[in-house]
């Protein structure tokens, strides 16, 4: 009796939570909620060369590319737990560059994410906006995606809210450009990643696991090749 | 045995808990950043999930860490079932939570694991407590 009680109550919880998250709870959306990692972004990036979608030094030995939407739950896994780690590594130390190749295929709030982020790349400031955009990702198309949390994230990724211009036709080509190499790649899921040295022949690598250590391999086999 | 030993740990597990969730309650409700050693904890509390229908999902646990402690003070018969039965519940609601981040959120919230882990531990305490107490019941009848 007490046990199956128990277990209505918490199949209410479930079911309220679900519900809850469904219908988008009041504050959720566009709530005052603080930004999530202004600080951490700034210093991980901080003193780090950005050209347009690429972050690190032009000469560096190995290129990785990512492609990703940057509403994928997994995408943002791999850029909070691994991402860090090979910035830090290989990125700060000039022996890695990495592409962000942005895709748009899950719903709206990808695309508006996606062409904020590519109108932050002229001011080379892409990455910062990335990276803050994973720290602070909603649920799928519930709309996350906010006015309100595209203009803090910039703010605090340097670039002027008013000037950026996500309707850009520079924005809509790079996008553009993005779709058809990840056509021409055969990628199917994301995220995609893949490696080779520059300038080079690359090729993908398997995203089984989205923790540092094959990624990291990957990169030690580049820099040993 | 007493069952003292099972309220005692029971209710020192339910005051750990009521420190976790309430303060997870205190950094949703002041907006300040959660003590966390990765991001993951402040990528939780940001999420949907973090809330149901506008209460925090700290604040029921908050609640539920109380109902407990209330419960241990009641009459053995009712507290014995009652924290059972409310620890379940958040027990399997905990289950839920940790699937969520897992593979909804994708990011684990260390404070929300210590909290699952608690009431995991209070509902394996609650268990022991039935059966001390019914084997004593049966000893005296037999």
């Amino acid at each position: 009796m007490v046990l199956a009680a128990a277990l209505v109550l918490a199949a209410v919880l479930i079911a309220a939570s679900l519900v809850s998250v469904t219908r988008g709870s009041p504050s959720a959306p566009d709530g005052p909620r603080p930004l999530i990692g202004a600080r951490e972004v700034s210093d991980l990036f901080h003193g780090l060369p950005q050209n347009g979608t690429v972050l690190g030094r032009a000469n560096a030995p190995v290129t990785m590319v990512e492609y990703a939407d940057l509403q994928c739950p997994y995408c943002g896994m791999w850029e909070r737990n691994t991402l860090p780690v090979l910035v830090r590594q290989y990125v700060r130390t000039g022996k890695l560059r990495i592409e962000f190749r942005g895709l748009a295929f899950i719903g709206a709030d990808s695309e508006i994410a996606l062409r904020t982020a590519l109108a932050a790349s002229s001011e080379n400031r892409l990455w910062n906006v990335v990276e803050l955009l994973y720290l602070n990702q909603g649920v799928e198309n519930s709309g996350w995606v906010t006015p309100s949390l595209l203009s803090g994230i910039l703010t605090a990724a340097g670039v002027d809210p008013a000037a950026a211009q996500p309707g850009s036709s520079t924005v809509g080509r790079l996008q553009a450009q993005a779709t058809a190499e990840a056509q021409a790649a055969g990628v199917r899921a994301t995220p995609t990643v893949e490696i080779g040295r520059t300038g080079q022949a690359l090729h993908t690598i398997d995203t089984t696991s989205l923790s540092p250590p094959p990624f990291q391999a990957a990169v030690r086999q580049e820099l040993g090749s | 045995m007493s069952e003292r030993p099972y309220v005692l740990a029971s209710g020192g597990l339910a005051a750990l808990g009521a420190a976790v969730a309430g303060y997870l309650t205190y950094s949703h409700y002041a907006h300040v950043t959660v003590a966390c050693p990765t991001s993951g904890c402040e990528t939780v509390q940001s999420s949907a999930y973090s809330e149901v229908f506008g209460i925090p999902v700290g604040l029921l646990g908050l609640v539920a860490y109380l109902v407990i402690l209330a419960a241990l003070v009641a009459p053995p018969e009712t507290s014995r079932w009652l924290v059972l039965g409310v620890a379940l519940s958040g027990f399997v609601f905990s289950t839920y939570l940790v699937l969520v981040q897992a593979f909804r959120i994708g990011a684990f919230c260390t404070w929300c694991l210590a909290s699952d882990a608690i009431v995991a531990l209070i509902v394996i305490v609650a268990l022991l407590r039935v059966r001390t107490a019914e084997g004593a019941a049966a000893g005296r009848s037999g």
